[in-house]
């Protein structure tokens, strides 16, 4: 099968990482990054073998290659690079321009590549959902309660809505991810038996969930570099708060939508409604770290940061800020401010779902889904017949 | 030779340090019939040179081209050598170069010392050789080394226990405990810089763990454990004694490297670590010796047969910059190294009982801080035009050897000779304009 060599591949991974401040191109591929990483392993070799992916313009491997995802930016490689090509910066880049390419909107290439995109692409949305919203909105007096200013039953169908259109687009984006590591594979006659694709996505999925590769990443760090961070403050710990804070506050959405009548008071100390609380505040605790060191910008991985690296947090943040002030507004009589607040968050919770595929909020589906292949591709290879008589 | 002098001693050059380029530059001068002094900050002419085993490609033996060299400068009617001298710093004004020299005290009267070495047989105090990189002893006062020249004795202060032994055997009287730094100026109109290099520390890179053990030594320690009189007289590694079966050599461990602030080659690394997998292949015939690198610089006359050579005599190369060194219980050491040439298990661990890191080559000494010569972006000599390459940005001051560079011993002798062609034009040319009027 003839190869296709795509001569821009670098400069447009460089479009999708802070420009010419990525000189991955001083890279003279001496496997200092693959050696030194706490993740690489004997038959899996990253980041070196990737840059060079990216060098030579093997863009079908390069996109194949489950390790992009593999990497939570430690930072290790660039700190001991001997050319200061800043590796890590490399893999967030490619992750950004892999991104870009597994959706097949075009949009996220349009938020990715251009602060002005993305800023373009998160006011469309928000019109868009406030016109959708507004539509239903009551005109009624200031003291009403939220749901009556807007009904619950119209968010409910519009998000449903959005749910389905998200999900299927994020279906298309891990479909091609699937797609061109298993053509990958079938070329380098390696593909791993289909049968083992449920225990690969099990474990996958635990992986992702449990950290247990950032956790693996964060021992050999701390190993390497004494003075050891507190554990609220190590990257795996702050990450494992936005997440655990997020899917707590997803499944007390859920489980309020399922269990009460839509718009119905409850008390403060309703559970569904501690727990949406409690995993607000989990979460917006990792968000302020993690937007604090881009901020400080002094060690290796928050260095060097691109608006992308800020809007996906920084909406994150938003969206559970404005969540909070609603759930005290419940409470309160604020009138139009509570009204305002409500509509607020959500619009930036449509956006934040709507913008899922195309923001770094995509690596849930594909640094998941990578994790899966990774654990479906260590599975035993299949012999076939033929290969058993070769 | 003569060590006694006064500022009231004019040479026609001054040679700032006594190694192999110092010496050539000197030599090429006082053949012509100038007057040269060399000043050295050693004890001992012979730099660095005169340490080494053996030289690339030709597998000579380094102390049978230096010991000649540094004779015959000592024995030139032409040549001054001070040694244990240091340049503090060099003024100059109206073309004369006033250079103030530090001389510091060795408590020997050189002109009384006999070099009978009765003194070192009797001193009781011991401290590691400096010589050997520290492998094994020397007394306090000592010879420096077996064919170091000035031979005299030298006593070191810092580990002298004062107890008047040495002066008490000294057959002609010539310990002097009352000697005192002496401070000359030294007006000349020419100087040629040959102040050498200094290998970069082991200990500059963190990730290889230098200093938790004692098996990972530099090159010129490999070069003393090599040498036919050196410290053990075989090849043994330093830690416990135990002859190495199995041994690494790491390349560019501290050069070509941003992380430590030497992005630059040291151009010779490759072809001393061929050299030294050569010799160690000779000395320790069961012995598996891998050198991990990055590119094989193998650029002068005969050195990419040279490479070949040691190919075919069994010598393993991987390519793959080594990231980083643990010493493991049992004093292994483990690699970690991608082996960038494997697409099967590229990043197996690799365990060796000696590893010798490749250390690159940093400045000896810094002139541009006291003299007016300027240094380049890497801290060593800058030089000003590709027709006159051994000039500086001083008129009068020239460069030779590693002080202007990296490089081996074939160009810094050429180089040497090259510099003393351009500051003898230099001096005659101001001659003939003297006489002119």
């Amino acid at each position: 099968m003839a190869r296709v060599v795509n001569t821009s591949l670098l400069s447009n991974i460089k479009r999708h990482g802070k420009g010419s401040a990525l000189d991955v191109s001083a890279c003279f591929n001496c496997g200092n990054c693959t050696a030194v990483c706490p993740l690489a392993e004997e038959t899996a070799g990253f980041p070196r073998r990737v840059i060079r992916m990216a060098q030579v313009g093997m863009e079908p491997e390069l996109l194949a290659s489950e390790e992009l995802w593999r990497c939570y930016a430690c930072g290790e490689c660039t700190r001991t690079c001997p050319r200061q090509a800043d590796p890590a910066e490399f893999m967030a880049a490619a992750r950004s321009y892999a991104i870009s390419r597994y959706d097949f909107t075009g949009l996220a290439g349009l938020v990715n590549r251009s602060i002005f995109g993305n800023l373009l692409v998160f006011a469309v949305f928000s019109l868009v959902f406030e016109l959708l919203l507004s539509a239903k909105m009551n005109p009624a007096g200031p003291q009403a309660p939220l749901f009556r200013f807007l009904p619950g039953w119209w968010i409910h169908d519009v998000g449903v809505g959005l749910f389905a259109v998200v999900g299927l687009s994020a279906a298309f984006g891990m479909i091609s991810m699937f797609a061109r590591f298993r053509a990958e594979r079938v070329h380098h006659g390696s593909a791993p038996p289909l049968a083992a694709l449920p225990g690969a996505v099990v474990s996958g999925v635990l992986d992702a969930l449990l950290h247990t590769r950032f956790r693996q990443c964060d021992a050999a760090e701390q190993a390497a570099a004494p003075p050891t961070e507190p554990l609220v403050l190590r990257p795996w710990f702050v990450h494992v708060s936005v997440m655990g804070g997020f899917l707590a506050m997803l499944l007390a959405t859920t489980l309020d939508y399922l269990l009460k009548p839509i718009g119905s008071p409850a008390p403060p100390w309703y559970p569904m409604r501690l727990l949406g609380a409690a995993g607000g505040l989990v979460c917006l605790y990792g968000l302020t770290v993690m937007l604090l060191r881009r901020i400080r910008a002094k060690e290796v991985p928050w260095r060097k940061s691109a608006f992308a690296d800020w809007f996906f947090p920084s909406l994150l943040a938003a969206t559970v800020l404005t969540g909070l002030a609603t759930e005290t507004a419940v409470y309160l009589p604020l009138g139009r401010i509570g009204h305002t607040i409500f509509f607020v968050h959500v619009v930036l919770a449509m956006d934040l779902i709507a913008m899922l595929p195309l923001t770094k909020f995509a690596h849930v589906l594909y640094r998941t889904l990578a994790l899966v292949l990774y654990s479906w591709r260590r599975a035993p290879v299949a012999v076939t017949a033929a290969d058993a008589e070769a | 030779m003569n060590t006694q002098i006064d500022s009231s001693f004019t040479p026609d050059a001054l040679v700032v340090g006594g190694g192999i380029a110092g010496l050539q530059s000197a030599l090429d001068l006082a053949d012509q019939g100038l007057k040269v002094l060399v000043v050295e900050r050693q004890a001992s002419i012979g730099g660095h040179m005169i340490a080494l085993s053996k030289v690339f490609p030709t597998l000579d033996c380094a102390s049978c081209i230096t010991t000649p060299k540094m004779s015959a400068a000592a024995h030139h009617e032409n040549i001054t050598i001070l040694t244990s001298t240091e340049v503090e710093a060099i003024e100059s004004a109206g073309g004369v170069h006033h250079v103030k020299l530090l001389q510091k005290p060795t408590y020997v009267n050189f002109d009384k010392c006999i070099g009978c070495r009765l003194c070192e047989y009797a001193c009781d105090t011991e401290y590691p050789d400096p010589f050997e990189e520290g492998l094994g002893a020397v007394k306090a006062i000592a010879v420096p080394f077996t064919n170091a020249i000035p031979q005299k004795a030298v006593l070191n202060a810092e580990h002298c226990s004062t107890c008047g032994t040495c002066a008490r055997v000294c057959p002609t009287d010539a310990i002097e405990f009352d000697q005192q730094p002496r401070r000359l100026t030294i007006a000349t109109d020419a100087v040629i810089v040959a102040s050498g290099f200094k290998l970069n520390s082991i200990t500059v890179k963190p990730q290889y763990n230098a200093q938790r053990s004692q098996d990972i030594i530099s090159p010129l320690t490999l070069e003393r454990l090599l040498a036919p009189h050196g410290p053990y007289g075989r090849v043994l590694r330093p830690s416990d004694g135990k002859i190495p079966g199995s041994i690494a050599f790491v390349q560019c461990a501290g050069s070509r490297d941003e992380s430590i602030g030497v992005p630059y080659c040291s151009r010779v690394c490759c072809m001393y670590s061929i050299k030294q997998a050569m010799l160690l292949s000779g000395a320790l015939p069961l012995a598996d010796i891998t050198i991990y690198y990055m590119d094989i610089r193998a650029f002068g006359k005969g050195y990419e047969q040279f490479f070949q050579n040691a190919k075919a005599m069994g010598i393993n190369f991987v390519r793959g910059k080594v990231a980083r060194i643990d010493p493991l219980d049992g004093g292994d050491l483990s690699l970690h190294v991608e082996n960038t040439e494997e697409a099967e298990n590229p990043i197996a661990e690799r365990r060796h009982d000696l590893v010798v890191l490749a250390q690159g080559m940093i400045p000896g000494w810094n002139p541009a801080a006291a003299t007016p010569v300027a240094c380049a972006a890497d801290g060593f000599v800058a030089t000003t035009s590709l027709t006159a390459p051994t000039a500086t940005v001083a008129p009068g001051i020239f460069v030779a050897g590693t002080a202007a560079g990296p490089k081996d011993i074939v160009d810094t002798i050429a180089e040497a000779g090259a510099a003393a062609m351009q500051a003898s034009q230099y001096l005659f040319q101001k001659r003939a304009e003297a006489l002119v009027g």
